[in-house]
């Protein structure tokens, strides 16, 4: 048996001493599609920022199957988090996932340049590697960020909301994207999404937030008409 | 065009005053582009006061445990550079470590070390009996009184400054733009962030002591927004932000020459002159891309 991607033992996430989570308990297997579900404000944010080691563990132990310092985790933020004023090419971006293996005073080379460019090429937007990232869609931006993600040359990929605030067309696109690299590259993927439709479509797991602690089964199980009318509404659980 | 081939003569009178306004346009804005991308930009107006009131509290230490030192001399400068290095830097420690813990905002931290640093400097200029022209020059920043020593030192301090800023510019970008990116990559964040405001507080101090806070602040601010207007890029920010600083420097420094006028307000007043003029530009092109800090 395979050494799970992550695994969290009895964990416990907070901000300053005060749990938002507690006693978590679940293993996310390599090659794994999982989604993080549940009500607003109910911490998923903090329990995948937690596995990536931004959110002091107040309890228990997080587990990697994988060398973090070799092989660090492919993270794709909230795209409001990051700030306009930087003025950045799309290129420039994606070559930012490589400094994860490059050493200071390495310059970034032909190889990166090379690599950041087969990245985008990967998410569908090579053509427009030259243009100010600012100037894009939020899909395409959020595309971006993945192949910004892929240069870190990640085993597992964790998505903080990938299609919050995008239109269908672009949604689709990114869930393809992801799709594609979970399923072609072996990739382990973790996302957090209010985008129930579509989530239910693709993942095989789901670990469902709320009450303070986090539950994982899968997306038959967890995904109960009940469940979802309580906390999204019978229309979300129509459909 | 006499007052120009004066200027580029090597027996030029006032030839270090100009290269060290030259370093110091050139360097202030590459210290500035991650005052603007971090959005510290009323930093810059608290730090240099903070700087000046190192160098006033130097003094007066100077004075209670050694005993009565003479003005004009290099010790001096060095014991300034120290009071001022060493407030510049404890400044943007504590404004930081509030900056994440703090409730209240920045604009009220910022506000409320500029008013202190100011009101410090005046007292530690009253305690001091021996606090006479001399000193007053050196916290206006009398670059005209620049001198071979002071330009080494300035030179290399900032020449230091600039290598460091390029050498470690991958790591430097990253923590500036994505600090959780940085962290989840494994990287020392509070080393780079350290490195860094090292950097800052070395060109904010020598700056000061060189060229006054109205120059200082003026040159970390101006020629870097009006770089902004026009560049998309990095690296293209960063020289074009330094050039622009060069420019205004030595332009600067022609027509004070030229026309008589005090230094410091011309350098100002004609990067001033160049972001109003480029923005202007922008703006006709329709648009600009700058965004609001």
């Amino acid at each position: 048996m395979d050494v799970p991607a992550v695994a969290l033992r009895d964990v416990s996430l907070g901000y300053d001493g005060r749990p938002v989570l507690s006693h978590v308990e679940f293993t996310i297997e390599q090659g794994e599609f999982c989604a993080l579900l549940g009500p607003n404000g109910a911490g998923k944010t903090t329990l995948l920022r937690g596995m990536l080691g931004l959110v002091p563990v107040l309890g228990g132990r997080i587990e990697y199957g994988i060398d973090r310092r070799t092989s660090p985790p492919g993270y794709v933020p909230q795209r409001e988090s990051l700030d306009p004023i930087f003025p950045l090419t799309v290129l420039e971006v994606v070559l930012m996932g490589t400094f994860a293996r490059l050493r200071p005073l390495r310059p970034v080379g032909r190889r990166a340049h090379r690599f950041a460019a087969e990245c985008l090429e990967q998410v569908g937007l090579a053509p427009i590697a030259g243009r100010p990232f600012w100037s894009l869609s939020g899909g395409q931006k959020e595309r971006v960020l993945i192949a910004r993600a892929l240069a870190a040359e990640p085993r597992i990929l964790l998505l903080d909301e990938p299609t919050a605030g995008v239109d269908p067309g672009a949604t689709v696109a990114i869930m393809d994207a992801i799709t594609r690299l979970n399923r072609e590259r072996g990739l382990t993927v973790v996302l957090v999404s209010h985008q129930l439709r579509i989530v239910r479509q693709v993942v095989r797991s789901v670990i469902w937030v709320d009450g303070g602690s986090a539950v994982k089964g899968t997306a038959e199980e967890l995904l109960t008409a009940e469940r979802i009318a309580d906390v999204f509404g019978a229309v979300a659980a129509g459909g | 065009m006499t007052a120009l081939t004066d200027m580029l003569s090597p027996t030029f009178l006032l030839r270090d005053a100009l290269i060290a306004s030259v370093l110091v346009g050139v360097v202030c804005p590459l210290v500035g582009v991650y005052f603007v991308l971090r959005r510290m930009i009323f930093l810059g107006v608290a730090l240099p006061q903070l700087s000046a009131a190192g160098i006033a509290f130097s003094f007066v230490a100077y004075r209670l445990v050694v005993g009565v030192h003479e003005h004009g001399n290099l010790s001096e400068r060095s014991l300034a550079l120290l009071g001022s290095l060493a407030f510049t830097l404890g400044g943007i420690l504590v404004l930081t470590a509030f900056e994440r813990r703090g409730r209240e905002t920045v604009e009220a931290r910022i506000g409320m070390t500029y008013a202190i640093a100011a009101a410090l400097t005046i007292l530690f200029l009253a305690l001091d009996p021996h606090g006479d022209a001399e000193m007053v020059n050196l916290l206006k920043g009398d670059i005209l009184a620049t001198t071979q020593t002071g330009l080494k030192l300035l030179g290399g301090v900032l020449g230091g400054v600039v290598v460091v800023l390029f050498a470690f510019r991958k790591e430097f970008l990253l923590v500036s733009f994505d600090r959780d990116l940085a962290v989840v990559f494994g990287k020392r964040v509070a080393l780079w962030d350290g490195l860094l405001y090292l950097m800052i507080g070395a060109t904010i101090s020598l700056g000061v002591m060189t060229a006054g806070p109205l120059v200082t602040f003026g040159f970390l601010v101006v020629p870097t927004l009006t770089a902004r207007l026009v560049t998309s890029r990095m690296l293209t920010f960063s020289l074009v932000a330094a050039a622009l600083g060069g420019v205004a420097s030595f332009g600067g420094f022609y027509g004070a020459y030229r026309l008589d006028l005090p230094l410091g307000p011309a350098e100002v007043a004609l990067a001033s002159v160049l972001f109003a003029v480029v923005g202007g530009g922008a703006m006709l092109r329709g648009g600009t891309r700058l965004r609001a800090p």
